[in-house]
């Protein structure tokens, strides 16, 4: 009986911190990625989460190479990540907003926010650090989960064909993969 | 002419031995295994055209990985994690063939070596 209470109990504590899963981006492309990633709740839209900041993933930054932006939860990001992102705008209703440090108690691990959101969403364009300027056609809205009955836009492809970005879920790893 | 490609040859040596100081550089990339190599690869090629999303996948109600690109990590995920010295009947009753759980299972072994390579470049240099 006390075996079978502690698997129950590890199992729980596994699944309530693989809630908020783990962020990878894999940036394969030339260029810079500079976004927001934005997390939500699977059911509903509320809470929303995303950084406040820009997030800056440089080009050629991927798991080859171990430059890979890689945020395992809105807390340890800061201290293991590469990209640390300080603060987290946190929106638990259309009316209420708020700005949370990455070691706010609001963002724990194991939280209610943390419990309740999934990453779901990025909005982002591609710059071009050699000529200075932002690569024509090259940003998009990419979303995996519904939010306000909108359809997911999983995936993009340039005008040109030459590049195209997408998001997937494997098990518990969100990807934002720039090809 | 004897002479001459022996000269020849003492001076290919010292351009290869010149070329490889600079290789001998180490980074994450270079020191990975062949086994994490390949593993790269097979996620760089899910951006080839064959292997991007279809229509049809792109229109799932789901934002899991397609089980046709899933399909394309699992021999490189698999030979990752035998290189461990796990074996195919452990890996077989740990994710019971799900491919998810071996891809994640691969990640999982792929971070933990990269940390390690990070780690000995730091103690090297």
């Amino acid at each position: 009986m006390k075996k079978f209470l502690t698997i129950i109990g590890i199992a729980a504590v596994s699944l309530a911190y693989a809630q908020g899963g783990t962020l990878i981006i894999n940036n394969y492309t030339p260029y810079e990625y500079r976004g927001d990633i934005i997390a939500n709740n699977s059911s509903g839209c509320y809470p929303i989460v995303g950084n406040t900041n820009k997030i800056i993933v440089p080009a050629d930054s991927n798991t080859g190479n171990g430059q890979q932006l890689q945020y395992d939860n809105y807390r340890d990001q800061y201290t293991s990540s590469l990209y640390p992102n300080l603060n987290w705008t946190v929106s638990t209703s259309a009316t209420t907003t708020n700005i949370r440090p990455w070691n706010h108690p609001a963002v724990m691990p194991g939280g209610t926010i943390s419990n309740f959101t999934k990453w779901s969403a990025t909005k982002f364009d591609m710059f071009d650090t050699a000529t200075g300027s932002y690569v024509t056609g090259f940003n998009a809205n990419l979303s995996i989960t519904s939010c306000n009955s909108s359809t997911p836009t999983p995936s993009y492809n340039t005008p040109n064909g030459l590049n195209s970005a997408e998001m997937f879920v494997i098990g518990s790893i969100t990807y934002i993969q720039l090809y | 002419m004897k002479r001459y490609f022996l000269l020849t040859a003492i001076t290919l040596l010292g351009l290869i031995s010149c070329n490889n100081e600079g290789t001998a550089v180490n980074t994450v990339a270079s020191m990975k295994t062949p086994q994490m190599e390949n593993f790269d690869k097979a996620f760089k090629s899910l951006g080839e055209p064959q292997n991007r999303p279809t229509e049809e996948e792109r229109k799932r109600n789901t934002s899991e990985l397609s089980d046709r690109r899933k399909a394309l990590l699992v021999p490189a995920s698999k030979e990752l994690i035998l290189s461990t010295g796990i074996t195919e009947s452990e890996l077989m009753r740990k994710t019971g063939g799900d491919m998810s759980q071996i891809i994640v299972w691969a990640t999982q072994i792929y971070m933990k070596k990269t940390d390690e390579i990070r780690k000995n470049i730091k103690t090297e240099n």
